[in-house]
């Protein structure tokens, strides 16, 4: 076990690297001069765009710039941004957590209905409930998050009169704020994930019912409820592994509902650092994703063994 | 949709392979299923499926016939008519330019499948021309291009495609730049996993001691046998490439205006949703359903082929 995981990280280093240089270079490759970007309309002369070229140091030749970027990444300094004229660990430090609870949150909403629906869908296979939650799920795989996201935030403040409040708040500044601007969004997201955590956790549970340890269970006269405790812990390996699976999605999400609900998070500023390429902004944003990807994917594989005894024994 | 009857389904897969692989001659009499016979054994044993499947073949005739199927030209402004409700006339109302909504989504359908259809097919061919080689030359190769492979895959697809779609600048084919590149690992994956699995066969040794040469080992015995297998990821695939152009539309980087594409006709007319739901509600329902019935055709298609091919 321990040797598999120092391999995954290993690896999982090596791949952030490819992504690092292959966004480097991608970025520069495309037409589009990050310099006038950031100037806009401003009337400045083609003297002074070379002078702020190359004091952004962009008018050296890619590999430089890339081993510059790493040199500097290596003492801590990832660099500032070109728009916001701030570190872009700053503006990180600001944004991720914004991102992460709202994914917290939906990976949270998502895997707690996922289950109970999952799991009543498979107790009463083919009843109406059965089919209500085949039906949603299938519904639920097909909306686009920010469909859902914009029916909400629509329905509510119509329906209900309410909005949510619009100027974001940290959940230390003020917990309530903070929750009310969130559970729109997170509920958007939530559905995808639900949905086929639904599907995956029903066609588990009813392989578990189906077989000899639960015969044994209720042969020996354990209550209905044991047999279902033990089914649903059997069919939580097929889950983790979806929201690994689904991770990539869910954090993709974020980018459009904080688009559409305002959150100042890591996908928005992704959206705009691309728009007014802010390269060092966008490179360390994206790469941030991926380094969420991976950590998040290889936490999920080692949570197998902690789910799943026999795989500690036979991991390699 | 997802019930399992493996042992049904799975000799049904190998008759489904033998469609395209014959068997050697003089092997004995193994009943084989024609093309039109496991076509009617679809139609019959995957009812949802099916519904589905047609309910493709409707949208793409919208999509084709649309200039005429449409009742009115989906950007022609009618003042008189701004956020009209769905009605006589205009039968999902109007927007806040008073261009016939039903109209814009109907040409919209010409956008997502466009993109739809040359996103997943250069995406299958790109992704099955290197998950050939990976997995059947293995090594130093394999492991390059598995890290290539993984590094797109780690980052979200709607947030690399953003990253390319707004770098290349708001078109019809930079969109499908971007999604290409979002899509081709995943299909690049798969084709892997079945060359691999492949690769040991007893006929394929036989080819190569034969004398074949890789590309036709490649070409003439390992594609054949991921058929089945590509098709499924393909129409699922489907799906999340109609998703993904809407996402990147509402975004604003997608087709610019006036194309009505589905994703930009939600953002649009977000802020006329008191005044006008149905600006809201109709393109949402329409991604809905056309990414519903790719997903449920694949759906159909994994369970008539092979539970247990495609997770």
């Amino acid at each position: 076990m321990p040797r598999m995981i120092a391999r995954r990280v290993l690896y999982g280093f090596l791949i952030l690297n490819v992504m690092t240089v292959a966004l480097f270079v991608l970025v520069r490759m495309v037409p589009g001069d990050p310099v006038r970007a950031q100037l806009a309309d401003a009337a400045v002369s083609e003297e002074q765009l070379a002078e702020l070229t190359a004091e952004l140091g962009l008018d050296a030749p890619i590999a430089v710039q890339l081993g510059r970027w790493y040199a500097d990444a290596a003492r801590g300094d990832l660099g500032e941004s070109y728009a916001l004229g701030r570190p872009v660990t700053e503006v990180i430090a600001e944004r991720l957590p914004v991102t992460l609870e709202l994914t917290v949150m939906a990976v949270l909403l998502g895997v707690v209905v996922g289950l109970a629906a999952g799991a009543v869908s498979a107790a009463r296979r083919g009843s109406w409930i059965d089919n209500i939650v085949r039906v949603g799920a299938a519904l639920g795989l097909s909306m686009p998050n920010f469909w859902i996201g914009l029916l909400l935030i629509s329905f509510v403040s119509v329906v209900l009169g309410w909005l949510p409040p619009l100027s974001y708040r940290g959940p230390t500044e003020d917990l309530g704020t903070n929750l009310a601007q969130l559970v729109l969004p997170a509920i958007a997201l939530a559905v995808g994930l639900s949905a086929s955590i639904a599907r995956m956790s029903r066609s588990a549970m009813l392989d578990v019912l189906g077989s000899d340890f639960v015969r044994t269970l209720r042969a020996k006269g354990s209550s209905e409820f044991t047999v279902f405790r033990h089914a649903l812990r059997n069919s939580l390996i097929p889950v983790l592994t979806l929201v690994g699976v689904q991770l990539g999605a869910l954090l993709g999400g974020t980018v459009i509902l904080e688009q559409i609900f305002a959150l100042p998070g890591l996908g928005r500023t992704v959206f705009e650092a691309v728009g007014n390429r802010d390269y060092p902004l966008l490179q360390v944003s994206v790469l941030l994703f991926g380094f969420l990807f991976i950590t998040i994917n290889l936490l999920v594989d080692i949570s197998y063994g902690v789910v799943n005894p026999r795989m500690r024994a036979t991991s390699r | 949709m997802t019930e399992r009857s493996a042992t049904e389904t799975d000799s049904a897969a190998r008759a489904g392979g033998a469609v395209t692989e014959p068997p050697p001659s003089g092997a004995g009499e193994i009943p084989v299923e024609t093309r039109g016979q496991a076509t009617l054994r679809f139609v019959r044993t995957q009812k949802l499926g099916t519904a589905a499947g047609l309910f493709v073949v409707l949208l793409i005739l919208l999509a084709a016939f649309a200039a005429v199927v449409a009742p009115f030209d989906p950007t022609e402004q009618n003042r008189n008519a701004l956020l009209a409700a769905p009605g006589v006339g205009h039968w999902l109302g109007t927007d806040d330019l008073g261009r016939d909504l039903l109209s814009r989504i109907i040409h919209g359908a010409r956008i997502s499948l466009y993109v739809g259809t040359v996103t997943v097919v250069v995406s299958l061919s790109l992704g099955v021309l290197v998950g050939l080689v990976a997995g059947y030359i293995g090594g130093a190769v394999d492991g390059a291009l598995q890290a290539l492979i993984d590094a797109i895959l780690s980052i979200p697809p709607i947030v690399l495609a953003l990253f390319v779609a707004s770098l290349l600048g708001p078109s019809i084919s930079n969109v499908i730049v971007a999604l290409t590149i979002v899509t081709a690992p995943r299909f690049a994956r798969v084709a892997r996993g079945e060359m691999q699995r492949v690769k040991s066969e007893d006929y394929i040794e036989a080819a190569v001691v034969l004398g074949a040469s890789r590309a036709r080992v490649m070409l003439r015995h390992g594609l054949p046998n991921m058929v089945p297998a590509l098709t499924v990821v393909a129409s699922l695939g489907f799906g999340n490439v109609i998703i993904a152009e809407a996402a990147l539309s509402f975004l604003g980087i997608g087709p610019p205006p006036p194309q009505p594409s589905w994703g930009l006709m939600l953002s649009q007319g977000m802020m006329y949703f008191e005044l006008a739901p149905w600006i809201v509600i109709f393109p949402g329902v329409a991604i809905s359903l056309a990414v519903l019935s790719f997903n449920l055709f694949g759906d159909a298609l994994r369970d008539f082929l092979d539970p247990k091919l495609v997770r």
